[in-house]
């Protein structure tokens, strides 16, 4: 390789040679195999991206940590913006007062509720129905991720006794049917999921 | 709206695909999750970009916005990290342009990552030196490196984000490889 012109002296570039590393095929393989120059050619570009890489994650560790006030900042700023839902109404003791609850507020009080349920997290959460009516027909349609290890039929059935109970207590909507799917069964990123439960 | 006590599942040791189904759905403390698995890599990607920090902080901003009322789009939840730092990308070219006839992009070039004491020798000098070859290049060139080897783009989110051809990519990729691989043999 020469010292001023980084492509080879052999006929060929340093764009086939990219290209080369990037699909790891070439017509002219054989050759780059054989040719000290494209191997040159080759352990720069290894090297340079190599570098590039190692510059990307100095780049975020230089950036700091996701728990320092820039972040916070940034997500006070977007909680303004985002949205909380329709409005659900409830009924007042006066009829000339005007409740009512977002549904946000009713889907992440579902949430709560399921997540207590042993070995199960609430995916998505949806309302279905009129709820913007007072007494309107609800259906709501839970996904729910399950820790290994968890016997799913006892898990869905507490889920939908517990969430049917909740949204009767807490609303004044007509609950049609609560619908629990198991979507996932996994295991936690972060380590061993099942805690002290044996297998 | 605060997150729920979760007495069995930290957010933050759920998986991507996990958290987008429940941000898509208004879950904010799970699309605050994604934000801070992420902020500190688009932070530091918008800034290489951007070469300012206050630039930096409202590519992120703006990229988190757009992602919060976009989630429901994303096809992948997998594929959240790539999809955010492609909405990064493009919201620092965006404050680029939007700056450019004012501000001398070289003169506010971030501080230089400090290595770790390990690698100080000689990665860091190497880092250093790649630093200051990428400075030098013409800045057409510079921000099509950093999309494309930093940002992990593909030539045609790049053609987008830049508003030039896919073959107008490959040329400033080209020219800007063939600078650097002259610089680097230098240092070697």
């Amino acid at each position: 390789m020469s010292n001023d012109i980084p492509d080879p002296g052999c006929g060929h570039s340093l764009d086939e040679l990219e290209e080369y590393l990037r699909t790891g095929q070439s017509t002219a393989e054989q050759h780059y195999e054989r040719c000290p120059e494209c191997q040159a050619g080759l352990a720069g570009l290894r090297a340079l991206h190599r570098l590039t890489g190692e510059l990307a994650a100095a780049d975020t560790e230089q950036a700091g940590s996701a728990d320092e006030p820039w972040l916070q900042s940034i997500l006070g700023n977007l909680r303004l913006e985002m949205r909380s839902g329709r409005s659900i109404p409830l009924s007042g003791e006066d009829p000339e007062d005007s409740f009512a609850q977002t549904e946000g507020s009713l889907v992440a009080l579902i949430r709560s509720t399921g997540d207590d349920v042993a070995g199960a997290t609430i995916g998505k959460c949806r309302l279905h129905g009129n709820i913007t009516e007072p007494g309107g027909e609800v259906r709501i349609e839970v996904n729910v991720t399950a820790f290994f290890g968890y016997p799913l039929p006892a898990m869905v059935e507490s889920l939908r006794t517990r969430i049917a109970d909740t949204v009767r207590t807490q609303t004044e909507l007509n609950l049609t049917d609560v619908d629990v799917s198991v979507t996932d069964v996994h295991e936690r990123v972060g380590g061993d999921p099942r805690g002290e439960v044996n297998e | 709206m605060t997150a729920p006590a979760r007495p069995r599942l930290n957010l933050n040791d759920a998986h991507d695909s996990f958290l987008v189904e429940r941000a898509a759905d208004g879950d904010v403390a799970s699309f605050e999750a994604i934000a801070r698995r992420y902020g500190p890599l688009m932070r530091g990607y918008a800034r290489r970009l951007t070469g300012s920090a206050a630039d930096a902080d409202d590519a992120v901003q703006e990229t988190l916005l757009q992602a919060w009322n976009q989630l429901g789009d994303l096809q992948d939840g997998a594929a959240v990290k790539p999809w955010l730092m492609r909405i990064c990308g493009r919201k620092s070219i965006d404050l680029i342009r939007k700056r450019r006839p004012v501000d001398d992009l070289d003169d506010v070039e971030p501080p230089d990552p400090a290595p770790g004491p390990e690698r100080a020798v000689e990665q860091g000098s190497q880092m250093q030196s790649l630093v200051a070859a990428l400075r030098k290049l013409p800045d057409e060139q510079r921000q099509c490196w950093v999309l494309k080897e930093m940002g992990g783009q593909s030539y045609e989110d790049i053609a987008e984000t830049l508003e030039i051809s896919t073959d107008s990519v490959r040329g400033r990729l080209s020219r800007a490889r063939t600078t650097l691989m002259k610089e680097m043999e230098d240092w070697r």
